[in-house]
């Protein structure tokens, strides 16, 4: 009896698929329904922001990293941006715009795993936990409206401080959503994480092992997943995070399911440091005085890092001595975790391509930058 | 693996806790609102549309062409041309192309005499990209060029 003929069959998932979270193709590799291989092809949303920046001076670069970069963490952009010059060029920061970065750099962290929890449940089905989501997310747009004037892209954060204070009775508003945020997270774990549905939808499901997490160098809560404790704001304190008190959640599953716990009890966290640097916010100024806009950095160069959403975000700034910077590095967390969704997916049926693709949290414009 | 009994138990015990949950939120207020005919408040610091507001005790304008707003736009969306000398010098032009604008706010921050500012308008949009080019007559209105696009229902 002679066996049935079989063979590979690949299939393109992208660039417009709904379910891609931006314009990624995929080149899926098929044996049936197992999948043998993925090729993520990026470069549909590429801008160029590095050249750019080398064209801009520093006050406007934060502007262009707002948008050029991970636009669902503008304000972690501009910190990673700013830290570099500030490094390099010695600026001081008063101590109460440091801890209002910190607030404003969790509260954005709050805003970007909400939209994740959000548009990862339609990938799997859950579209009540996406209206809910977006309806908490609002909350906190409005808290950045009433502060910096924008909701999405702020340019807030300037050379030695911030732009403008907290307008008054901002803090009890923030404190107010914390308290209001901590109960919906209890919802969200009710509605969610016993949902036997949900479970076997992530539990198990797409593993990246340790080994393999350090090998491709992924970072943040893909690689806190998968047992890995490697945070920047611990390992490498900036700005208020040395003075106040954090877990840093760590699972060593390393499936969908680990990484969707990973970034609940970060929110949780995150609400945590908010609270904390409320209640120590100093009085003072928010910006340090003769900080020229044009500011021109010392010659020399700098690696800093800042802990974005997707994880370690790096930027490598070399200077001339000039009013623009003469290159710029972005390491873009989400690039190096994509690398890491072709491990994962080996193996796995069609219908788990959604499920681990959104379990890494990957924003497009930072893939490509 | 559990039993078919125990999994059938989970099943309704997870279809359970999620629509008491659902039915939890439909009792509390809503949060939505019927956008183009109900509109909603934007803050203070909102960055919105810009304008060149006139001095209303000279009725000149505020504007003293130090062009530093021309010089710190990211995008360099904005035109500035002068003519005459010293107290005589007037602004021929005063162009913003609202399409290049990012809205960051870096004009407003420099402007020494609060010339430029911002407006609480959020509904830039127009069916022609031309209507986004400001001139110095439209900044001074500082107000969108086209009617806001209403919507289907009116």
């Amino acid at each position: 009896m002679r066996s049935l003929r079989t063979e590979e069959l690949i299939l393109n998932m992208g660039p417009q698929h709904p379910s891609t979270h931006g314009v990624l193709r995929l080149v899926v590799t098929l044996d049936g329904e197992n999948i043998v291989e993925v090729q993520p092809d990026i470069g549909y949303l590429h801008s160029s922001v590095e050249k750019m920046m080398e064209h801009r001076n520093y006050t406007q670069n934060i502007a262009l990293a707002d948008r050029g970069m991970d636009y669902l963490a503008a304000l972690v952009n501009e910190m990673a941006v700013l830290r570099a010059a500030e490094t390099l060029a010695d600026v001081p920061v008063p101590e109460r715009a440091r801890y209002i970065r910190t607030i404003f750099m969790e509260l954005q962290r709050l805003a970007s795993h909400l939209l994740w929890l959000g548009t990862y449940g339609i990938d799997l089905g859950a579209f009540t936990a996406f209206l809910w989501c977006m309806r908490e997310r609002e909350l906190i747009m409005d808290l950045f409206e009433s502060v910096t004037g924008g909701r999405l892209h702020h340019v807030y954060f300037r050379l030695g401080g911030v732009n403008e204070d907290l307008p008054p009775g901002w803090t009890d508003r923030c404190r107010e959503f914390c308290h209001y945020f901590l109960n919906r997270l209890d919802e969200y774990h009710k509605l969610l994480t016993g949902n036997p549905i949900w479970k076997a939808r992530t539990q198990g499901v797409g593993v990246l092992t340790r080994e393999q997490a350090i090998a491709f160098g992924a970072c943040g809560p893909v690689a806190r997943a998968s047992g890995l404790a490697w945070d920047v704001r611990k390992s490498h304190p900036y700005e208020a995070y040395d003075r106040v008190e954090f877990q840093v959640p760590v699972y060593t599953e390393g499936d969908c399911y680990a990484r969707y716990l990973v970034r609940m009890d970060e929110m949780r966290e995150s609400t945590r440091i908010i609270l904390q640097c409320l209640d120590q916010l100093p009085e003072g100024e928010v910006r340090a005085p003769r900080v020229p806009l044009n500011l021109k950095v010392p010659a020399g160069e700098v690696y800093t890092r800042v802990e974005s959403p997707r994880g370690d975000l790096g930027i490598h700034l070399v200077s001339t001595g000039g009013e623009f910077p003469w290159r710029v590095k972005i390491r873009a967390p989400s690039f190096v975790n994509l690398h890491a969704l072709t491990e994962m997916m080996r193996g796995w049926k069609v219908a788990d391509i959604i499920a681990i693709l959104g379990s890494i949290d990957i924003v497009l414009a930072d893939v490509d930058r | 693996m559990p039993s078919l009994l125990q999994r059938t138990a989970e099943a309704v015990q997870g279809l359970v806790t999620g629509l008491g949950i659902t039915f939890q939120n439909l009792t509390r207020p809503k949060v939505t609102l019927l956008y183009p005919l109900e509109k909603s408040n934007v803050s203070p610091r909102w960055h919105g549309l810009l304008a060149l507001p006139v001095d209303t005790e000279t009725g000149n304008d505020k504007c003293i062409i130090c062009f530093q707003c021309e010089r710190i736009c990211p995008s360099r969306c904005i035109h500035i041309e002068a003519t005459g000398k010293g107290k005589e010098r007037v602004l021929t032009r005063f162009d913003i192309e609202m399409d290049k604008c990012q809205y960051c706010g870096l004009c407003v921050e420099v402007c020494p005499t609060e010339a430029i500012v911002f407006t609480p308008h959020y509904e830039a949009s127009t069916y022609n990209r031309a209507n986004l080019l400001y001139t110095l007559e439209d900044l001074h209105r500082a107000a969108p060029k086209e009617p806001v696009a209403r919507g289907i229902l009116r």
